[in-house]
């Protein structure tokens, strides 16, 4: 521990991958698949004490009160683009873990229905895309802030959320031992890896982590990076071949994060069609969520405190 | 390249809305909608909004967006847009033309004053008027009540005294375009639709204290300024517009689409990009079904065929279910 004290608290180990135990899927597979989908409420009218980073999606920036831009252009995703991001699922039969905040699942009961239908995972995912964890955030409100987006979810839907992604992947330096205390079994926000890892938690609870593939993130290529669809559609497509390729000698996962507010617009949904069909193409995947690697992460003799 | 941009610190504007978020729109999730059925019953209904404009070279200074981001006189950002006007519209009325289209121009009043022979051509083609505001340089979001009561008002004065029409549809100008009152008073000036809510592919009903207001939905994506934008050219402008048009094409066949389409003659009326404008109407017109209209022609038909189906819906639906 010493090393890390003096340069940077971190709460999980930095080991490589290449000098890892070997990490082996169910049924010899190389690759483990799944999507998380976001379903975001944006606040026209967020508190007062609200930390927002500067370039949160949608409309033209941070603009004053009411900006009916920024709210509707992301209530587009809750009105109309996860009807479509949940027909691409069906059709192909693929189950998805929906992240969902306490804002959408308080307003719009009906899409964690429509979600719990499929046999879908919950994850929690905050308050609101407008109130996001940070160290501004003081510990006794962020003990609060989790317990009560995951008791949102957990009235609606009979069981309490395992995974957990704090909107814009927000955390403060105590987020872990906070989710870990909440008997959380997963986390989202550390875009740092191919393979889950265990988190230090400080509890006894484990706390697993799935990196989400940051750049693969429709959000992050297509609004931030203003990549065509076509490039992340070829972006998947390129990392589905490289990941296969590592996944001979030692399993990866690659998780992608989608939104539908972005994603769920007419013209897009079909790149999604084809990354879908692209993946259920491939022999030696794992097509699966993120809970079941949580749980195969847990049991597996590779992922191991150190 | 950059536009507007906010100032670092604006002023508050005003909040005396208790509720702790919006309450103009209520949520039907499209899936639970009464299907739309447009005349003829077309799959999808196409409009398409040309943008005259009138920017001003040295605007007023607004306390809470610059006009221009980097510098007033900016010549060359005035330049581009000046452009519009000059050339670009004159390149897209041919394309119009040649095609047939019924559009429905977003208009700065400014602009009608000023570019008389852009208003004769509109005028002479029986175009429909999109409210885009006095200027695309001053905004509406610090305006009192009373305030903007009376610049609706003018604005419809103004438009009926320049072209003798009326205008139905009310949305912007600026990249924040309103006011808590905005919706309420809109509705009170007499506007049947409103544009600046992105939230949905249909139109749908918007809460307001008299009259009765729609909102439909202006493109924040099918649109040149944010497409031209970014990295992206004519071949992504086309597949992104084929794109469209197909997804929505097909779902039109259970109830019918609405695809809105703006276009800036600054923008696609530059020479390497025109023609990729003229490729997607080509497109687009090849397809029986299609309904080409313009903005009020769509907000009447919502109003008299499935407003009340929505209203109705509305208040038997439960989120249980």
């Amino acid at each position: 521990m010493s090393d890390i004290a003096v340069y940077d608290r971190l709460p999980h180990a930095t080991s490589g991958i290449a000098n890892r135990r070997k990490l082996v899927w169910p049924d010899g597979k190389r690759l483990a698949v799944a999507f998380v989908v976001s379903a975001e409420y944006y606040e026209m009218q967020p508190s007062a004490d609200a930390f927002i980073p500067p370039n949160v999606p949608g409309g033209f920036g941070r603009a004053p009160y009411p900006d009916f831009r920024a709210f509707s252009q992301r209530e587009y995703g809750n009105r109309v683009g996860i009807f479509r991001v949940i027909e691409a699922f069906d059709k192909r039969g693929i189950v998805a873990t929906a992240a969902v905040d306490q804002s959408v699942a308080m307003r719009y009961p009906y899409i964690l229905r429509q979600c719990l239908a499929r046999r879908w995972e919950i994850a929690g995912h905050g308050f609101s895309l407008t109130r996001v964890i940070s160290n501004h955030m003081s510990e006794d409100v962020e003990r609060a802030y989790i317990a009560a987006a995951l008791e949102a979810l957990e009235r609606i839907t009979g069981s309490r959320p395992k995974g957990w992604h704090g909107p814009e992947y927000g955390e403060s330096v105590r987020t872990t031992r906070l989710l870990a205390e909440a008997s959380v079994g997963y986390v989202l926000d550390w875009p740092n890896d191919e393979q889950p890892f265990l988190m230090h938690a400080e509890t006894d609870h484990p706390l697993v982590s799935i990196a989400m593939a940051l750049e693969l993130d429709d959000v992050i290529a297509g609004w931030h990076r203003r990549l065509s669809m076509e490039r992340w559609r070829n972006g998947v497509r390129d990392a589905l071949d490289q990941l296969l390729a590592d996944g001979e000698s030692n399993g990866r996962h690659l998780v992608l994060n989608l939104h539908p507010w972005y994603i769920g617009h007419p013209h897009r949904i079909g790149y999604l069609e084809e990354v879908l069909d692209d993946v259920l193409g491939r022999d030696g995947v794992w097509l699966t969520t993120t809970g079941e690697i949580a749980a195969h992460a847990l049991q597996s003799e590779a992922v191991k405190p150190d | 390249m950059l536009q507007y941009s906010y100032r670092p610190r604006f002023p508050e504007t005003a909040r005396t809305r208790l509720a702790s978020d919006q309450s103009w729109i209520d949520y039907l999730p499209i899936t639970e909608r009464p299907p739309i059925v447009w005349p003829n019953k077309a799959r999808l209904a196409v409009w398409v909004c040309p943008n005259i404009l009138y920017y001003e070279l040295t605007p007023p200074d607004d306390p809470w967006i610059n006009a221009w981001a980097r510098m007033t006189p900016d010549v060359m950002m005035y330049g581009r847009q000046e452009f519009g006007p000059r050339v670009g519209f004159w390149r897209l009325l041919d394309i119009f033309d040649k095609h047939a289209i019924p559009c429905t121009a977003t208009i700065n009043v400014a602009a009608l004053r000023r570019y008389p022979e852009i208003r004769d051509a509109i005028v002479a083609r029986k175009w429909d008027l999109l409210g885009h505001g006095q200027f695309n340089t001053r905004f509406i979001c610090g305006l009192s009540e009373a305030e903007e009561r009376a610049y609706y008002q003018e604005l419809l004065r103004d438009v009926r005294e320049l072209t003798g029409l009326t205008m139905s549809g009310m949305g912007g100008p600026g990249p924040q375009a309103g006011t808590e009152n905005t919706p309420d008073l809109v509705a009170e000036a007499g506007f049947t639709y409103f544009g600046d809510f992105f939230h949905d592919d249909q139109p749908f009903p918007i809460k307001v204290k008299s009259g009765k207001l729609i909102s439909m939905p202006y493109p924040v994506e099918m649109n040149d300024v944010p497409i031209f934008s970014t990295a992206f050219e004519g071949e992504q402008f086309v597949t992104m517009v084929r794109r469209q048009f197909d997804r929505l094409y097909q779902e039109g066949a259970v109830s019918g689409a609405t695809m809105c389409l703006a276009v800036h003659p600054a923008v696609i009326g530059q020479a390497q990009r025109a023609k990729y404008l003229d490729e997607v109407l080509i497109y687009m017109k090849s397809f029986p079904e299609v309904w080409f209209a313009t903005g009020r022609q769509i907000a009447d038909h919502y109003m008299a065929h499935c407003y009340d189906a929505v209203i109705d819906r509305l208040a038997t639906w439960e989120q249980t279910s």
